[in-house]
């Protein structure tokens, strides 16, 4: 290079290179120190191995000999090639096929063990044998199921049984085997496996765990700086506008709901005009009351806090007990409604007029039912809920509701209950007394109780304990007869009955039954009653019991208690939901001439449902019998203390009769849930009702659990 | 630096490895003297023609097995696949070097390496210099984890004069930055399959674990460490299947296998079939099992490659032979699905029994057709290996060669080609092209302008080297579709 005087141009890699013999140039070896002018390339290999030895002299040979030469190569450690065996071991031949093979990758696992049985498991096979025929292959299902049944810790020879479902001798002499061989066992399982990463990271650098996950990154290029944060920007945006859809998305079906909604109360206007019901009058005829019940004003026992033999309860008590501490920060919306009327119950008390309440007849509530749970809008969330921190009342503020029509409370009217309307007057004696009440179906007595109002419409059976409880609960049969038997035979509605027979035939199947006798005692129940008595058959509908069964189901996974196996899981529930609900959309179409009602109709169906699950919280009568048998006092106070408002949720004052809108779907449900549990078909309702009867803890619960969706627990139920 | 002291102070054995080598002293000669990690001495072994020769070597481990104690030796200059066991017989204690311990402020002599000087070395000495001496500290408490979970072999940090181009976060910032509760240290990068960054070596992965596997009718000698399950690295033999690759402990367990797997070629799509040649795709996600099973396998013999990530990535394209038992591997390559660095081998193995015979050749030879499918130029991952580098160059050489020798005069003018049309031809990276041309000093400036000149032994070899090349891919065998990767949410 020294010698020359000029720079070589680059080399181009775009220009043609001509191509000469070196004989066509004798005077090239001029020009040879040129070479340099073109920039080494690397080799790509590592410098220090590059200088190896064996590489060096490997180049060199073939710089020098343009070909390898059998002792310049670079010396490897022997392979062997010998194997005598190979043919004994590898047995069969394999014709090639004339097509290539062409794999389906899903097709590729078989159901093989993956653990090899070795010399050792041979001698314990062979004496096996002796007592019973055992086949290789079984033994290596029973390892390798053992195997891997053990994550941390060792199997137990009770979940070995379950697990092997094999004879018990083979079973204990497998196990105990196994339970030798892993404890000698050098590695950390009898199948050899590569070593998995940990999440803490304390494998990093182990060089023993391999294939480790790659962690969402983005694969950055080069000589970019600032490529990882604009990637977490970019995850973070996405999460955003995921966030962003999913709410469009509710916000529509939302919407869709609310139109469906306003259709369906223009169509009961519509009969009722039809009809010519301008008064109300079909619906009070309708909804006329039956035959007062007699009423026992003695002292009774609250029998509210029902405690089961289950496990679930004392779930639901610890929640309970924790209950006034976490109201106040309790994050979650379930909450709001039962903050909200605790503050606001006194106000509400007086009442509303009570026209309202024989307004609305059944068919107009399932309507709601249908809207709300017909298309399955859990995640449909109040649209009062973003101002909450604006309003004094925080989360539990109460909200106007777009196409609801509120009523003024009656302040004159103090004591606005149902019974004061002119259809009832006189009835409303007994309002603001403990009187003895008793349940239709089951026909028991629940002690003393009071009824009165909610906000929302929702009926609250304030009930009260006294030492005569024990006697009380005897009186059941006498409370029985004297109810009499206000089902279907009394209903002015026998078309009701009728059609629920048609929608679900009683054939002689249980499940039937149990639907017919609860959509009857539901047809008995939510009549609007002036007797305190008649309420407590608003509790005894299934409509609560189902609402607490799901939000167990629901907080099955999350608790993961002993209890877990007793209640239907999750989907399960959501599917009877949806399974039961459409069956009830069908009946609720086939009610609507019978709909007179405008009351409270228009209210979107989102708050309606929260109305439902609070009032079903209020609930602290019993559906099933095994729910009286106990009772918690210890409950009590807290009942008592924050309950009665708590208990009551936004529903509205006239819709007094409403409530029983979702309880065919519940019922029904609730039916389906308890079928669909061969094993324990009492325990699901039972423990239900228990949560039930926990009432206004249940949000709490909900919350607990994490269960976060605004108002999706109580809209499942 | 006070933790530092603490460390030496109970646990002296790990003062060898801050040493360096200073010649020797008299008292080397003392036969009763230990010879421990991080010693030099030459050792006895046998060349290719079966001559004795004296190497110098570096103890990496000493382990005492009943009677005698063995040595996992180095050999300096030599590439790590032949480190081995030796006998102390084979120890040249008469020049014995002690690692000296190293001094607290560098000096460029002083500073331990195992190898020694070169020109590049030197780079990576000063790189290593100016870090404090704090530098290996991090390797320690790796090792001492090691030395608790009881293995055999002692540990010896990193020589710092070995490669230590880290990153500053495992540099001597602070010592936690490698302690496993702290976060995550430094992973390795995602794309690709080699490491070029050798920081995270440890005498873990410097040494072989495995002693012989046994795989269909052969019997490899493992070259470096592979992580299969460390309960089957104490194994003398560790058997695999010869088609699904999976790891056994006995003949026993194997044969027993052998009796559910059902497989008699790799379970992939086979997408080339010229006599017995065959080669099938498996794809590293959807065929997990099979291409960890592999992965550990060419770990084995090839010391860059990485297992440190999952296999999804990757496509595998096992080569085969058949014959009446099935079709046997005899090597594979791996490729990204996608490459941002326009890669189209990750790794590429020859398995031992089939080196030296075309294979190797073959192999790259695919992975050119594959990269002409998709009407892409294409360059294997970097750092090559010895092994690698001299195929690759041999195959580029013999490929290039092949088109200037085949280019005929124009009209009569004399033939010429651009390097992008030699790049497009071949589907070899441009890069690799003029590296080629240089290698083979083919390019000439001549009279203003480069030239390529083929001279009368370029040629001769070319031809002698054409004619011992049977093996060849033929395109029309390959049934190959390219699938746009990028287009797929994940591979």
């Amino acid at each position: 290079m020294s010698k020359l005087s000029f720079r070589a141009r680059a080399l181009d890699a775009a220009k043609p290179l001509p191509i000469y013999r070196n004989k066509d140039l004798p005077d090239l070896k001029d020009c040879v120190s040129i070479n340099r002018a073109v920039p080494q390339m690397p080799t790509g290999m590592e410098k220090e191995e590059e200088s190896e030895h064996h590489l060096q002299r490997a180049i060199s040979a073939q710089s020098v000999f343009r070909e390898k030469k059998e002792n310049m190569v670079i010396p490897v450690p022997e392979a062997e090639s010998n194997i005598t065996y190979y043919d004994r071991l590898y047995k069969g031949e394999l014709k090639i096929p004339k097509q290539l093979f062409h794999i389906q990758p899903l097709g590729l696992d078989n159901e093989q063990p993956d653990y090899d049985m070795d010399s050792e498991d041979e001698t314990l096979l062979n004496r096996l044998n002796r007592k019973m025929e055992i086949k290789p292959i079984q033994f290596e299902t029973m390892v390798d199921r053992l195997e891997k049944a053990s994550a941390n810790q060792l199997v137990t020879i009770t979940e070995a049984k379950l697990l092997l479902n094999e004879d018990d001798y083979l079973l204990k002499s497998v196990y105990d085997y196994w339970v030798r061989k892993r404890k000698n066992c050098r590695g950390p399982s009898l199948i050899p496996l590569i070593k998995q990463e940990k999440r803490d990271g304390s494998t990093n650098n182990d060089a023993y765990v391999a294939f480790r996950r790659r962690t969402e990154k983005m694969q950055t290029r080069k000589n970019r700086k600032n490529d990882e944060a604009s990637y977490e920007k970019m995850l973070k945006l996405r999460r955003e506008f995921s966030r962003t859809v999913t709410i469009l998305e509710m916000i529509k079906r939302r919407e869709k709901s609310k139109r469906e909604l306003l259709h369906l109360t223009l169509e009961v206007v519509e009969k009722r005009y039809q009809m010519g019901d301008f008064t109300g009058e079909v619906l009070s005829e309708v909804t006329a009351p039956l035959a007062e019940k007699p009423m026992y004003t003695s002292p009774i026992t609250l029998s509210n806090g029902n405690r089961h033999n289950h496990k679930a309860e004392i779930k639901i008590k610890y929640h309970g007990h924790h209950n006034i501490s976490v109201k106040e920060e309790d994050p979650f919306d379930f909450v709001r409604p039962r903050k909200k009327y605790t503050r606001r119950d006194p106000l509400c008390r007086p009442g509303r007029p009570a026209k309202r309440q024989h307004v609305v007849n059944k068919a107009d509530i399932k309507q709601y039912d249908f809207h709300s749970s017909g298309e399955e809008d859990y995640p449909l969330s109040p649209p009062s809920e973003p101002d909450e921190e604006n309003d004094p009342d925080g989360a539990f503020a109460f909200r106007r509701k777009a196409g609801c029509s509120y009523l003024a409370p009656c302040v004159a009217q103090s004591s606005g209950f149902l019974w004061e309307h002119p259809e009832l007057v006189g009835l409303d004696a007994v309002r603001y007394r403990h009187s003895l009440t008793a349940l239709s179906v089951p026909q028991r007595c629940v002690g003393l109780a009071r009824r009165r109002v909610g906000r929302g419409g929702r009926i609250l059976m304030d009930r009260a304990s006294s030492e005569l409880d024990t006697v009380l609960k005897q009186l059941d049969s006498a409370v029985y007869t004297s109810f009499g038997r206000p089902g279907p035979p009394d209903c002015p509605d026998p078309w009701l009955s009728s059609q629920n027979h048609k929608t679900m035939p009683r054939s002689g199947s249980s499940l039937a039954d149990i639907l017919s006798n609860i959509q009857d005692l539901r047809w008995r129940c939510f009549r609007p009653r002036p007797t305190q008595g008649d309420c407590t058959g608003d509790r005894s509908t299934g409509r609560p019991s189902v609402d607490c069964r799901l939000s167990e189901a629901l907080l099955v996974p999350a608790k993961n208690s002993g209890s877990g196996e007793l209640f239907l899981n999750t989907p399960s529930a959501y599917f009877a939901a949806s399974a039961v609900i459409s069956a009830s959309g069908q009946v609720n179409n086939e009610n609507k001439p019978h709909n007179a009602t405008v009351n409270g109709v228009l209210q979107p169906s989102g708050e309606l449902w929260m109305n439902r699950s609070g009032r079903s919280l209020c609930g602290g009568g019993p559906l099933f019998p095994a729910h009286t048998t106990t009772s918690t006092p210890q409950s009590l106070p807290n009942h008592r203390d924050q309950g009665h408002g708590s208990a009551v949720s936004p529903a509205h004052h006239h819709h007094n009769a409403r409530p029983s809108g979702p309880l065919p779907s519940a019922l029904k449900l609730a039916t389906v849930a308890t079928s669909s549990l061969d094993r324990v078909p009492k325990v699901t309702p039972a423990s239900a009702i228990g949560s039930m009867a926990r009432d206004n803890h249940e949000p709490e619960r909900l919350a607990l659990n994490g269960i976060s969706e605004t108002t999706v627990p109580m809209e499942v139920t | 630096m006070q933790s530092a002291e603490t460390l030496w102070l109970c646990k002296p054995r790990f003062i060898s490895c801050l040493r360096s080598w200073s010649v020797t002293i008299p008292q080397v000669t003392n036969p009763g003297v230990d010879v421990v990690e991080g010693c030099r001495l030459p050792v006895l072994r046998k060349n290719q023609e079966n001559e004795d020769e004296w190497p110098l070597a570096e103890i990496l481990s000493v382990k005492e097995i009943p009677g005698r104690k063995l040595y996992y030796v180095h050999y300096i200059d030599f590439n790590k696949r032949l480190d081995e066991w030796v006998t102390p017989d084979r120890l040249d204690m008469k020049k014995l070097q002690f690692p000296k311990k190293e001094a607290k402020t560098p000096t460029k002599n002083g500073l331990p390496g195992s190898r020694p000087s070169s020109p590049e070395r030197e780079v990576v000495r000063a790189a290593g210099k100016s870090l404090p001496t704090k530098t290996s500290l991090p390797d320690f408490q790796v090792l001492q984890q090691q030395a608790q979970n009881g293995t055999a072999r002692r540990p010896m940090p990193n020589q710092p004069g070995r490669k230590r181009k880290q990153p500053p976060n495992c540099g001597g910032t602070d010592e936690d930055s490698q302690d496993s509760s702290d976060g995550i240290p430094s992973a390795p990068r995602m794309t690709g399959s080699l490491v070029s960054d050798r920081s995270h070596d440890d005498i873990v992965t410097r040494m072989k674990n495995i002693d012989c596997i046994e795989l269909g009718r052969h019997r490899l000698k493992p070259w470096y460490f592979s992580p299969y399950p460390q309960e089957l690295t104490t194994l003398p033999i560790l058997y695999l299947c010869e088609f699904c690759l999976k790891y056994l402990k006995s003949l026993k367990c194997l044969q027993r296998h052998l009796t559910k797997c059902n497989l008699r070629h790799p379970p992939g799509n086979e997408i080339y079939r010229k006599g017995t040649i065959s080669f099938f795709e498996i794809d590293g996600r959807k065929n997990k099992t099979y291409s960890q099973n592999l992965c550990l396998l060419a770990k084995c013999f090839l010391d860059h490659k990485t297992l440190y990530y999952d296999t999804d990535p990757f496509l595998f394209y096992v080569m085969t032979e058949y014959d009446s038992k099935g079709f046997h591997i005899v090597g594979y390559f791996s490729k990204e699905k996608e490459s941002t660095e326009d890669y189209n081998v990750a790794c590429i193995l020859t398995l031992p029994p089939y080196q030296r015979r075309g294979y190797g050749k073959l192999l790259i030879e695919f992975s050119y057709e594959l990269s002409k499918v998709e009407g892409k130029t294409g360059t294997p991952e970097k750092p090559l290996s010895d092994l690698g580098l001299l195929s690759y160059r041999s195959y580029w050489s013999q490929t290039i060669l092949e088109i200037l020798m085949d280019l005929k005069p124009d009209n009569g003018e004399r033939p010429q080609i651009t390097i992008n049309e030699i790049s497009e031809i071949t589907s070899v990276k441009k890069e690799d092209v003029i590296s080629t041309l240089q290698y083979l000093n083919l390019i000439n400036y001549y009279k203003g302008q480069y030239i390529l000149t083929l001279s009368e032994d370029i040629v001769e070899g070319h031809e002698r080297a054409m004619q011992k090349r049977h093996l060849r891919i033929d395109p029309k065998c390959l049934h190959f579709t390219p699938k746009d990767w990028s287009k797929r949410g994940k591979w």
